[in-house]
């Protein structure tokens, strides 16, 4: 048996932890075989959503209404219309079980809509082909002395692009349309929550020279592939990814002395125009002078440690998470030879750049001369490291629960982590069972990041996202822009990340503009979801269901109705009220 | 409007200014028109500069006349006879340049070796302990400057008191005191087809957030709803650039000509903050081209024009840039340098006693660094903050802007 009680109105915590089981009036268990209607079963006379919140009797239930809400807020981005009921219908859990088994969800819509994107069909070859022409036509372009005619050709190139579908610039326009169509209309919500959550985790600055050539390769592959797997496949696909290891300058980091060795083997450094080539490349947004650029061919490149920091700090342990300056270095070290291979653009180790000394990483030992194995075991050591499973565990639960992350959720985290040697499934699964994430002080309790509020309000509304990358172009004046977060940190999960002055007005515009209809690339047509009355009660009421799942607050409701009040057209009083919904303050919370 | 007695003393000074050749500080007939007017003409104004990711210190404020600077930076030393000498130390970035003419006014400060007293080395960490003011203590849950306006009253019926440029809050402005987040002044309030439109859409949000929000988001947006109508009234972003200046078309830029465009509405800034990244070069960082050149090459070229369009009004306004560590001493493999400790901090405008360098400076050495590689630390951010507030914004408790900092040091750079 799990684990019973916490919340019982006892202070006892982290029972297993102290070998203790306090037994509680109902148990639960967390065996996803077992379905909502065996619960049902189990625990006859019992609500539905009463098992959810189980551990807190002292609470009123929260109604099966409640909860398919809050699960749409936090594992989806929002309730589209008639969603709610039918997942308080069916249960919350089936829902969550179908989820978590995405690949079993077809959405055929969504892959028709998918179709018209030619990123998901281009390889990252090509993807660094048309970066490199780019780079060479912006090179010969700025080479130009006239400054005017310079421009020209600058605008020029830049028009080129955007009239190109199949131009760098428009397939990374492309990229940040379809997670937008993604996010609004793929049945695979939680898949993409994760996506999101992960993509910020292992955050790649997409603009970042040749990461333009890597990250839609990153993002689908690397990011999507993994989203729900084990996290130790997924901290390994990133390590390998060209986009991290460019992002990150892991690509660039060589041994102390490797360069002089590897010039010596080759009878000296003059025998061999430049070792690097196919191995590093120049620098492509601000070339330096030539004497610059011999200058730097000719010294001896070496060690560099971004990388290896932010895999400890931000990917795995945590900045607590107890490693050292040394333990810095001697992971950059570990790490020499993890590169790209520019013929296909793909991972590759070079081992004559490795450094070949032995390592000491948190205390173990890394003998020397198992090239790319250390890799491979430090990899596996981080990922299954206590202080990684607490750090990321509490990321998640941030992101699910409470931008404070519960210590208990963490817990239970934590737990399904050991148990199931870190599936992301059975993490996520334990947090959604965790009383935290049922606890009345959590719902509702954390404020949408412009992603999720743009999505869910599209969502919300029956929005439809056309394919140009303009409703893209809204999250970012949010404050949001896609995949353009510049340091490794990604995105942040807090309200205070989000809410601010400036922020709420472009919030209240963007809500307004949807509504009637003049947001551009989104097509709205309020008649498929809310009924068209002189009767402003009624409509309001409409309003409430679907925009607010019926969490309408009476003070909301009465400053909607008061300001319909001289609004004589019943399309114009529509869209006022979904405006005034979608941009008040009810809507920004999840 | 009776002219205070500050107004008056700022008078004298300006007097006594005008002695000396000052192109920098021209606009004086249009000053001494302005601080007869508007409720805040006159304010003092603190503008803060975060450069995110760390700047390379010793690229920007170079250390010529330390060998090891030489020695250590074979590839990435700028060319000597491109640097701008300062003393018989320290020479300028050749992209600073724009900055000179300050220097040479007297109105250019830098305190070199300067940074937290903490050891790490995360970006994050290290740009959250600047921000809170509180090095080594996550769980400070204000920043510095909002402390600082919760223990000055006297801006208090302004909600321009503090504003912060770009699409977020920083953390240095969190706290219990309002503060604004702006990302763009022009598209600032809510935007319909026709003025009633606005208005009533404008009016319709502000009584549901006043009915229905709790916590951030109601303070956050009572804060929008008042600053809105105080710009309606006062159009700061109808005023042209003073005196020739010229900013640039970047988002630094854009961003100080609207702190300069706020401060000359007289609308009662006293804190604004802006942001500007970039400054992580691991790889390639370049010497007198390349990534960092240009950087530097933005934030002086703005911070030019910022100056200049002020005009006089740079007496009432102080700058001070900020960054939450060094780089390393010795370049790294890839033609850059990792993350390290001390940096440099410039200061300009005021009062301030330019054309000095101040802070002791440790020496490049390996037995002199900070853990044998960075540039060591001999003065604490905090004295710098401190005296800043203390010396331009006025008299602040500085024990509570900066609670556990109990001895400050002198760094001299105010009366």
């Amino acid at each position: 048996m799990w684990r019973s009680g916490r919340g019982l109105g006892t202070s006892v915590k982290n029972t297993a932890d102290t070998g203790l089981c306090v037994p509680g009036p109902l148990t639960r268990r967390l065996d996803p075989r077992l379905t909502d209607m065996t619960m049902r079963r189990l625990l006859p006379g019992l609500g539905f959503a009463v098992l959810l919140a189980a551990p807190v009797p002292a609470q009123a239930p929260m109604s099966a209404i409640d909860s398919a809400r809050h699960v749409l807020n936090r594992l989806a981005y929002g309730a589209s219309p008639g969603q709610i009921a039918a997942i308080a219908h069916d249960g919350v859990m089936k829902w969550l079980d179908r989820q978590l088994g995405f690949n079993e969800v077809h959405d055929p819509a969504l892959a028709v809509q998918e179709g018209i994107f030619d990123v998901l069909r281009t390889s990252r070859l090509e993807m660094q082909e048309l970066q490199q022409k780019n780079k060479a036509q912006v090179q010969r372009a700025q080479a130009i002395g006239d400054s005017a005619a310079r421009q020209k050709v600058l605008d020029q190139l830049r028009m080129d692009q955007q009239g190109d579908r199949r131009s760098l610039q428009s397939l990374l326009g492309q990229l940040q349309a379809v997670t937008m169509v993604r996010a609004v209309a793929s049945d695979r919500q939680l898949d993409e929550i994760l996506v999101d959550f992960w993509t910020n985790h292992f955050n790649v600055f997409m603009n970042k020279n040749q990461d333009r050539a890597y990250f839609a390769d990153y993002l689908e592959n690397t990011i999507r592939g993994h989203a729900l797997g084990k996290f130790e496949d997924l901290l390994t696909a990133t390590a390998k990814s060209p986009a991290m290891l460019y992002y990150l300058d892991n690509a660039q980091s060589v041994a102390d002395g490797a360069d002089a060795r590897l010039a010596a083997g080759r009878g000296g450094r003059g025998g061999v125009t430049n070792p690097r080539r196919g191995l590093l490349p120049p620098n492509s947004i601000n070339p330096m002078n030539p004497a610059a650029q011999a200058a730097q061919r000719r010294a001896p490149r070496g060690l560099n440690e971004n990388y290896a920091r932010e895999l400890m700090e931000l990917h795995t342990l945590g900045v607590d998470g107890g490693y050292t300056q040394q333990d810095v270095i001697a992971v950059a070290r570990v790490l020499t030879g993890w590169t790209i291979d520019r013929t296909d653009a793909g991972y590759t180790f070079r081992g004559p750049v490795h450094d070949d000394l032995p390592k000491v990483v948190l205390g173990r030992k890394f003998d020397a001369g198992h090239g790319e194995d250390e890799g491979m075991r430090l990899l596996k050591m981080l990922a299954n490291e206590p202080a990684t499973m607490h750090h990321v565990s509490a990321q998640l639960c941030a992101r699910f629960v409470n931008d404070v992350a519960p210590d208990g959720c963490i817990d239970d985290a934590v737990r399904a982590w050991k148990r199931s040697g870190g599936d992301i499934r059975d993490v996520v699964r334990a947090i959604v069972h965790s009383p935290d994430f049922w606890a009345p002080a959590n719902v509702l309790s954390k404020v949408k990041t412009p992603l999720e509020f743009v999505a869910s309000a599209l969502r919300a509304v029956n929005g439809v996202p056309d394919a140009t990358p303009r409703l893209a172009q809204r999250v970012a004046q949010l404050g949001e822009p896609l995949f353009q977060h510049a340091t490794p940190d990604g995105y942040g999960e807090r309200q205070q990340d989000w809410v601010n002055s400036g922020a709420l007005l472009a919030r209240m515009n963007f809500a307004v503009q949807l509504a009637s209809g003049r947001l551009p690339g989104v097509t709205v047509n309020l008649d498929n979801v809310i009924v068209l009355t002189d009767d402003h009660a009624a409509l309001v009421a409409s309003v409430d269901q679907v925009v607010l799942g019926g969490a309408m607050t009476n003070q909301t409701r009465q400053t909607i109705l008061k300001e319909l009040a001289d609004v004589p057209d019943a399309q114009m009083a529509r869209a006022l009220a979904v405006g005034l919904a979608i941009g008040g303050p009810e809507f920004q919370r999840q | 409007m009776a002219i205070s007695r500050r107004a008056f003393m700022r008078a004298g000074g300006l007097a006594l200014v005008s002695l000396g050749a000052d192109p920098i500080f021209l606009d004086r007939a249009a000053y001494a028109l302005r601080s007869a007017g508007g409720a805040f003409a006159g304010k003092k104004t603190l503008v803060c500069l975060f450069q995110r990711g760390a700047v390379d210190g010793l690229s920007m404020i170079v250390p010529a006349g330390d060998p090891w600077y030489w020695q250590e930076r074979q590839r990435i030393a700028l060319p000597k006879e491109q640097l701008i000498p300062l003393n018989g130390m320290f020479a300028l970035h050749p992209r600073l340049a724009p900055l000179k003419p300050l220097w040479d006014q007297h109105s250019l400060a830098i305190v070199h070796a300067v940074g937290s007293p903490s050891t790490t080395r995360s970006h994050f960490d290290a740009q959250d302990y600047m921000e809170s003011g509180t090095p080594d203590v996550k769980s400070t849950p204000d920043g510095w400057a909002n402390r600082f306006c919760s223990h000055a009253a006297e801006h208090a019926n302004t909600p321009f008191r503090a504003v912060a440029f770009g699409p977020q809050l920083p953390r240095t402005m969190a706290g219990s005191a309002p503060s604004l987040a702006i990302d763009d002044l022009r598209t600032f309030g809510m935007r319909a087809a026709q003025a009633s439109g606005e208005q009533k859409l404008t009016r319709a949000f502000e009584e549901l957030y006043q009915g229905a929000a709790t916590g951030l988001v109601a303070s956050s947006s009572a804060e929008s709803f008042e600053a809105i109508k105080m710009l309606k009234t006062a159009n700061p972003t109808s005023l042209p650039p003073a005196n020739g200046a010229n900013y640039g078309r970047n988002k630094l830029a854009t961003s100080l000509q609207q702190v300069a465009q706020l401060i000359r509405a007289d609308l009662g800034v006293e804190i604004a903050f802006v942001d500007v990244g970039g400054w992580d070069t691991h790889v390639n960082q370049g010497a007198d081209q390349g990534q960092l050149a240009t950087r530097l090459d933005e934030l002086a070229s703005a911070l030019a024009a910022f100056t200049t369009d002020l005009g006089e009004r740079m007496r009432d306004v102080v700058v001070i840039t900020m960054s939450e560590f060094g780089r390393t001493v010795k370049e790294n493999g890839t033609s850059g340098t990792d993350h390290g400790h001390g940096t440099a901090m410039m200061i300009m405008g005021g009062d301030v006693r330019g054309g000095k360098v101040y802070g002791a400076w440790p020496g490049l050495a390996p037995e002199q660094r900070y853990e044998g590689r960075d540039l060591a630390i001999t003065t604490d951010f905090r004295s710098v903050f401190s005296e800043v507030l203390q010396g331009h914004l006025g008299p602040a408790n500085v024990s509570q802007v900066f609670p556990g900092f109990d001895h400050p040091s002198t760094v001299g750079m105010f009366g």
